[in-house]
């Protein structure tokens, strides 16, 4: 629980003129899950999307395993793979069918052999309970399901770290729950998590460490029964007043 | 089902009222013979049409011509003269004549002998007693190859000595003796020293044109006499009429011949040989021509698609045809394919930044003209002097100008797939070829493929422009029997139908593919 994983050093983010992150710093140690809170438009987002390179940083550096991964000249494919990602809207491949959306990068990658990949991808169905989907379409699949599908094909990669980019924001209410459960069995597992999340109760129940993110940059951080207990800035306080 | 029929009933409501109308036009004509002279002429001036009796009745009126002929030049003259003389330019005699049976024109002027081929048939035209100029034939050569011009004239005069000459003439002209003397090669020549390859114009009956699929006639035997003679084989290459001049120049062709007379503007770029024949221009008009046969419906089907097989024109156009598109898209594809990937990956990235410039260069230049010219410049400028097969030049010409629309096409859909998905691909690890290949482009084209399929069927539209470079295709192929049987109406609708059915089978098969893509994923 101790190692260090991820490094986020003096991070600057900017669109244009618009500055979203400034001076960001923030550490992840393996094991650890921690939950990103902050209103809307507060920059949670890019700043996950950083940690994988999806978002470039204008300055500032981000370490994995100690690693550059704003170096131009690092194998960013290579690192990628390591770090799994769910997003909002699932980005499921539409046109593969469940197993072959599981099967594809480990084999397009050459990591598993194609029998490999889809042992495999069978064993993960099996764990997000959608075992009897695998020849399915996407298109056929409730938001909740889609949701454990996408997790289930991050996962397949074997990553070390996790980041969940608002993994239930455009579900419907009643499938919230599937998929909160899914990744709170994931962090009972030992599995190191960076999630940006609306569910404060989630938050509160799974995450190690809360940061609160507000105007560009991280305005408080620590344990959930701080944040939620003892906040200690006005912003949080009437943060966590309005979505509480 | 009920869709077809009702097409099928349209068409033949089409058909007849084509048909019809051209009975009706038929009947008013005979009316109008029948009335005197002074009324018909009377008549004829009201509805705008001029009556042409000798030469000095040509100024003010409305001349047809055969583009780049002799006519066309002479006439040219009159043009624009204080009378408001009209000059229309048509590229084929048919066409002229056709224009002229309809009062769109007053006379056509044109070598004697095609335009008696022409009205053989036409009861409502005949041929001015009163000859419009007299004027010689020759070989054309070009300007820098003096040794193949006195090889020819040479020849020539070998052939004229020997009566060869005559006899090749008088084997198509002359009531007496046509068909009498048709030209044999000698059996015991020997084609050691090379080829001449003779560009011609097979439309200009009895010089040049087609029967039973060969390209006959006074020149081509003439052609071939020569070739005898000087122990070359020779090669024929048809194309427009306008185009020869240019074609010998280019060296496409080493020799031009095509009942093309000699004068000062054309000896400007090309040599002629000594004439090899002398023949007037002649003035064809609107009046009684009591040699014509009337022809019913029956007997014109027959002369346009059974006689000498000519339905074979038809077939052998439709076979290239359907090569030239099927080959020019699957390529067009390809380069489409590529041009879109290469496209967008500069718009995402910010790559490719020289290879985006060219591709933005070939869709400018390529959607920017019109495919016929393209056609041409690859044709004459970029494969100047390289025999190159006509269709390949045509798949390549084509391919290209697919090639454009098809990258615009590819590139919009893959501009419709959602950016999640490249990114999802890039979070697992894949590189931005790898998520480009196995997952955005497979969606894409599932987006694109009407859109492609369309492309496909206007391509096979497109393709009727082949004839420019003397290919036959199936719109050339109904020239071909068009320019044998000076007859419009059938050949052109049974051109027309058969693209109609293609295009109307392929249209069901892209609605069938809709529906069974809309059906799939579930």
């Amino acid at each position: 629980m101790n190692e260090l994983l991820i490094k986020i050093d003096h991070l600057k983010k900017t669109f244009g003129d618009h500055v979203v992150l400034e001076d960001v710093n923030m550490e992840i140690k393996k094991g650890e899950v921690i939950a990103i809170i902050g209103p809307s438009g507060c920059g949670k987002s890019t700043l996950i999307r950083t940690i994988n390179q999806l978002e470039t940083v204008t300055d500032g550096k981000i370490y994995v395993d100690g690693k550059d991964i704003t170096d131009k000249n690092i194998d960013i494919n290579e690192m990628r793979r390591r770090i799994g990602m769910v997003f909002q809207h699932f980005n499921l491949f539409p046109h593969l069918t469940i197993l072959e959306n599981i099967m594809l990068a480990p084999v397009k990658l050459s990591i598993m052999t194609k029998e490999e990949a889809r042992e495999n991808a069978l064993k993960l169905l099996e764990r997000v309970g959608l075992y009897d989907k695998a020849s399915a379409y996407p298109k056929s699949l409730s938001g909740g399901q889609k949701q454990r599908i996408a997790i289930a094909r991050a996962l397949a990669m074997n990553p070390e770290v996790m980041l969940f980019d608002e993994p239930t924001s455009a579900l419907d209410p009643e499938m919230v729950g599937e998929v909160l459960e899914l990744i709170k069995e994931l962090a009972e597992d030992g599995m190191t998590m960076v999630i940006v999340t609306h569910e404060m109760g989630f938050a509160r129940e799974v995450a190690n460490r809360v940061i609160f993110l507000d105007e560009k940059g991280i305005k408080e951080e620590g344990t959930p029964e701080e944040i939620f207990k003892n906040p200690q800035s006005d912003r949080l306080k009437d943060f966590l007043s309005k979505v509480l | 089902m009920k869709k077809k029929l009702l097409l099928l009933a349209a068409l033949a409501v089409m058909s007849l009222t084509i048909v019809g109308v051209g009975d009706v036009s038929a009947e008013e004509t005979t009316v109008t013979k029948q009335q005197a002279g002074e009324e018909q002429q009377d008549e004829e001036k009201q509805s705008g049409e001029k009556v042409i009796e000798s030469i000095d009745d040509l100024s003010g009126a409305k001349i047809g011509v055969q583009l780049g002929t002799v006519g066309d030049i002479y006439a040219s003259d009159y043009e624009g003269d204080d009378a408001g003389t009209v000059v229309e330019r048509y590229n084929k005699l048919a066409d002229a004549v056709q224009a002229l049976k309809q009062g769109k024109i007053d006379c056509v002027i044109v070598d004697e002998q095609p335009a008696k081929a022409s009205i053989e048939n036409e009861d409502s035209l005949k041929i001015l007693d009163e000859p419009f100029k007299m004027e010689e034939y020759a070989i054309c050569i070009a300007k820098d190859n003096d040794e193949l011009l006195e090889k020819i004239n040479s020849a020539l005069s070998e052939l004229r000595e020997e009566g060869t000459l005559d006899k090749i003439i008088s084997n198509y002209i002359g009531d007496d003796t046509k068909g009498q003397y048709p030209y044999v090669s000698g059996e015991e020549i020997s084609y050691d020293n090379g080829v001449i390859t003779v560009a011609t114009n097979a439309a200009f009956k009895p010089y040049e044109y087609y029967e039973g699929g060969e390209i006959v006639g006074i020149d081509i035997d003439i052609a071939k006499a020569i070739g005898d003679k000087l122990g070359m084989e020779i090669v024929i290459e048809d194309m427009e009429f306008d185009a020869i001049i240019n074609a010998v120049d280019s060296h496409k062709a080493d020799i031009g011949i095509a009942g093309m007379t000699m004068t000062e503007e054309r000896a400007k770029s090309i040599s002629f040989s000594d004439s090899y024949t002398t023949t007037k221009q002649v003035m064809i008009v609107r009046g009684e021509n009591l040699a014509a046969e009337e022809l019913t419906f029956r007997e014109n089907f027959v002369r346009n698609f059974i006689t000498d097989s000519r339905w074979q024109y038809l077939a052998k156009g439709l076979k290239n045809t359907i090569i030239i598109a099927l080959c020019a898209v699957f390529i067009g594809m390809i380069i489409g394919f590529l041009v879109a990937v290469v496209r967008v990956t500069h718009d995402k990235t910010g790559g490719l930044v020289i290879l985006n410039a060219i591709c933005r260069l070939y869709l400018m230049i390529i959607r920017g003209t019109p495919i016929m010219i393209q056609l041409l410049i690859i044709y004459y400028v970029v494969f100047k002097s390289v025999n190159v097969d006509k269709i390949l030049v045509a798949v390549i010409a084509f391919a290209i100008n697919s090639g454009a629309y098809v990258a615009e096409i590819m590139r919009g859909g893959i501009m419709s797939v959602d950016e999640g998905q490249m990114e999802a691909g890039r979070s697992l690890g894949l590189n931005y070829s790898q998520t480009m290949t196995s997952i955005v482009l497979p969606q894409a084209i599932k987006v694109v493929l009407p859109s492609l399929a369309n492309e496909f069927i206007s391509l096979i539209k497109e393709t009727s422009i082949c004839g420019y470079i003397g290919l036959i295709d199936l719109t050339r192929g109904g020239d071909i029997i068009r320019s044998i049987t000076y007859e419009a109406f059938l050949p052109l609708i049974s051109v027309s139908i058969i693209y109609l059915v293609i295009v109307e089978a392929l249209t069901f098969g892209v609605r069938k593919l809709e529906n069974r893509m809309s059906t799939d994923e579930k």
